[in-house]
């Protein structure tokens, strides 16, 4: 039955609404969650709030479950579901540099637009930098070209390296998430910090 | 009592965790008609193609068909029709021929030396939901019979069945038959070609940031 | 009157359902970082389009065909915006403020959200998808890609925390 797009039973427009759509629901979500505030965002990092970890892991564990539910049931065929292509070494490098940009800048990309729609100014300032960001990786992209392509592996799955079927790799995730859920509620205990 | 929220999240997940670790992943690919669909689709026929409209077809070199030898390699070495490719029935389902049978460029025509052994990959084809496909009547065997070695029909046979034979003989001397005669063939039963359908393409999934 | 967030754990699920929901009808993820491009392909074509035409990156995302504003990324991003202003209406948090540890000025937390993003900028093109479009759908269809995206960013957020601390805590 889905996706719904990559097979036709829906139309290119209809796609691009609904992705309006789904964007209306992931900022209010996002909102909702108090991912509008830099300072509840970076306090993972500290230990005094980790909403980032229960509302990043929760999602993730969620949608990942989700996923294999539905192909059991055989409600999505997951061959036509895109998976993200493994470029090994830029996006190491690449993850430096925006865990770099996290903790300076206190947002990611899709919480900083989310901030600035409530009117956040720090936000604003984050996202405009991202455009800037962009600018210098396109002017400067011959040179970078090498490297972006370098460490190709195709789009593997990560349990197909370790040689384990989905459903046991996902419940591996799902404990090491229940783990640091516990982690984290121990961290905001220790690392107390009252009205940021 | 107020039950711990990150306790019951966490449980919640293990446990729906736990039950898709154990289950086998579902790798089936979906059938797409009923039982009902496909006696119709069968009772009426249309997958079957005539000997003759095959022949009409290869004479005029006709791009969009293609034919396809579901017997084995080794009867494939020995003889088959012009242009066609060898997909025995046990690689049916193997990735390597996928572009071929599931597709809306071409009109494949699945050959075997009867009819049964074509049809029976044809009904496997239709059940993945992949169109185009038909069938050759009588298999090699009709074909080497009424194409490539017609009978001479008796003396009072009506002009149409004479029309027949007269194309036949000319299509065996085109095709490569065993009977070589001077006239050529030139009444040409006219029978309209099933049309390719065009099918709903899947999308490569696109994604990323 | 100011609203409480919503319980993390539920938000997180029901961020996951929409994820869920995406991967059900466009079969691909929600993405962020993908959108800003998209509108920086858009306004470099219009600006200087002979730059955008030679230059190798820019013509990977616009031409004659395909309009680079014309994309899923993009409605999906107006969305946030709107997604967000919402949930701050009801909660009560439309406000203008820059906001920052007590102990920095607010023009140093300027210049640095500014840098911040423009090295996730840079670096989400490099790694191919920020948090959204790499990290969390990547974890999401269990790509091996999203797992490495994750503690990639987590991992040097965490180490770097120690010298930036004095400007949240």
């Amino acid at each position: 039955m889905g996706p719904l797009f990559p097979q036709e039973i829906i139309s290119g427009n209809w796609n691009l609404f609904l992705a309006f759509i789904m964007g209306i629901l992931f900022g209010f979500i996002l909102e909702q969650a108090g991912f509008s505030s830099s300072r509840k965002l970076v306090g993972v990092f500290y230990g005094y709030d980790t909403v980032v970890l229960k509302v990043f892991l929760t999602a993730a564990v969620t949608a990942m479950l989700g996923l294999l539910y539905f192909s059991l049931f055989g409600w999505i065929d997951l061959s036509l579901v895109y998976v993200n292509p493994t470029y090994l070494w830029p996006t190491i490098v690449g993850g430096i540099i925006m865990g770099v940009g996290f903790i300076m800048g206190g947002y990611c990309p899709g919480t900083s637009l989310c901030a600035s729609a409530i009117g956040k100014i720090d936000a604003m300032f984050f996202f405009g930098g991202i455009f800037i960001g962009i600018f210098f990786f396109a002017e400067g992209y011959p040179l970078v070209k090498h490297f972006y392509m370098s460490g190709f592996m195709g789009a593997p799955k990560a349990y197909e390296l370790l040689g384990i079927s989905g459903g046991v790799f996902a419940l591996l995730v799902i404990i090491a998430a229940a783990l640091m859920f516990w982690g984290g509620e121990w961290a905001e205990k220790k690392f107390p910090r009252e009205e940021y | 009592m107020k039950l711990n929220q990150r306790i019951l999240t966490s449980a919640i997940l293990i446990l729906l965790g736990l039950v898709i670790a154990m289950v086998p992943e579902n790798t089936t690919r979906p059938y797409k008609l009923t039982p009902q669909q496909m006696v119709e689709e069968i009772s009426i026929g249309t997958e079957m193609i005539q000997p003759d409209e095959l022949a009409d077809w290869l004479i005029n070199n006709d791009p969009t068909l293609q034919l396809i030898d579901v017997r084995d390699p080794d009867a494939f070495d020995q003889f088959h029709l012009p242009g066609a490719v060898n997909i025995p029935l046990k690689d049916l389902l193997s990735d390597e021929w996928v572009d071929y049978l599931d597709q809306d460029v071409k009109m494949n025509v699945l050959y075997s030396n009867g009819t049964t052994k074509a049809h029976n990959c044809w009904m496997i084809l239709d059940q993945l939901g992949y169109e185009n496909n038909y069938v050759l009547q009588g298999g090699l065997n009709y074909w080497v019979e009424t194409i490539l070695n017609p009978q001479k029909p008796g003396a009072a046979v009506s002009d149409d069945e004479l029309a027949r034979y007269d194309f036949r003989k000319g299509a065996s001397q085109a095709l490569g038959g065993g009977i070589q005669t001077a006239s050529p063939a030139v009444d040409k039963p006219k029978k309209a070609k099933p049309p390719v359908k065009r099918r709903k393409k899947k999308k490569a999934p696109e994604g990323g940031c | 009157m100011r609203l409480k967030h919503m319980n993390p754990y539920l938000a997180g699920v029901l961020l996951g359902l929409t994820l869920l929901l995406t991967f059900f009808i466009s079969g691909r993820g929600l993405g962020a970082s993908g959108a800003v491009k998209k509108v920086l392909v858009a306004a470099v074509a219009t600006a200087a389009p002979e730059h955008a035409a030679e230059s190798a990156f820019y013509s990977k995302y616009s031409g004659v065909d395909k309009h680079p504003l014309r994309a899923w990324l993009v409605f999906e991003m107006l969305g946030v915006a709107i997604g967000g202003f919402l949930s701050g209406a009801i909660a009560g948090r439309l406000k203008f403020r820059n906001e920052h540890s007590p102990k920095i000025t607010s023009k140093r937390r300027a210049v640095l959200a500014g840098i911040g993003g423009i090295l996730f900028g840079f670096g989400s093109q490099l790694g191919r998808g920020c948090t959204s479009g790499s990290a969390l759908t990547g974890m999401a269809v269990l790509s091996l890609q999203g797992f490495i995206a994750m503690m990639s960013i987590f991992g040097t957020a965490f180490i770097m925390a120690y010298f930036f601390r004095k400007n949240w805590i």
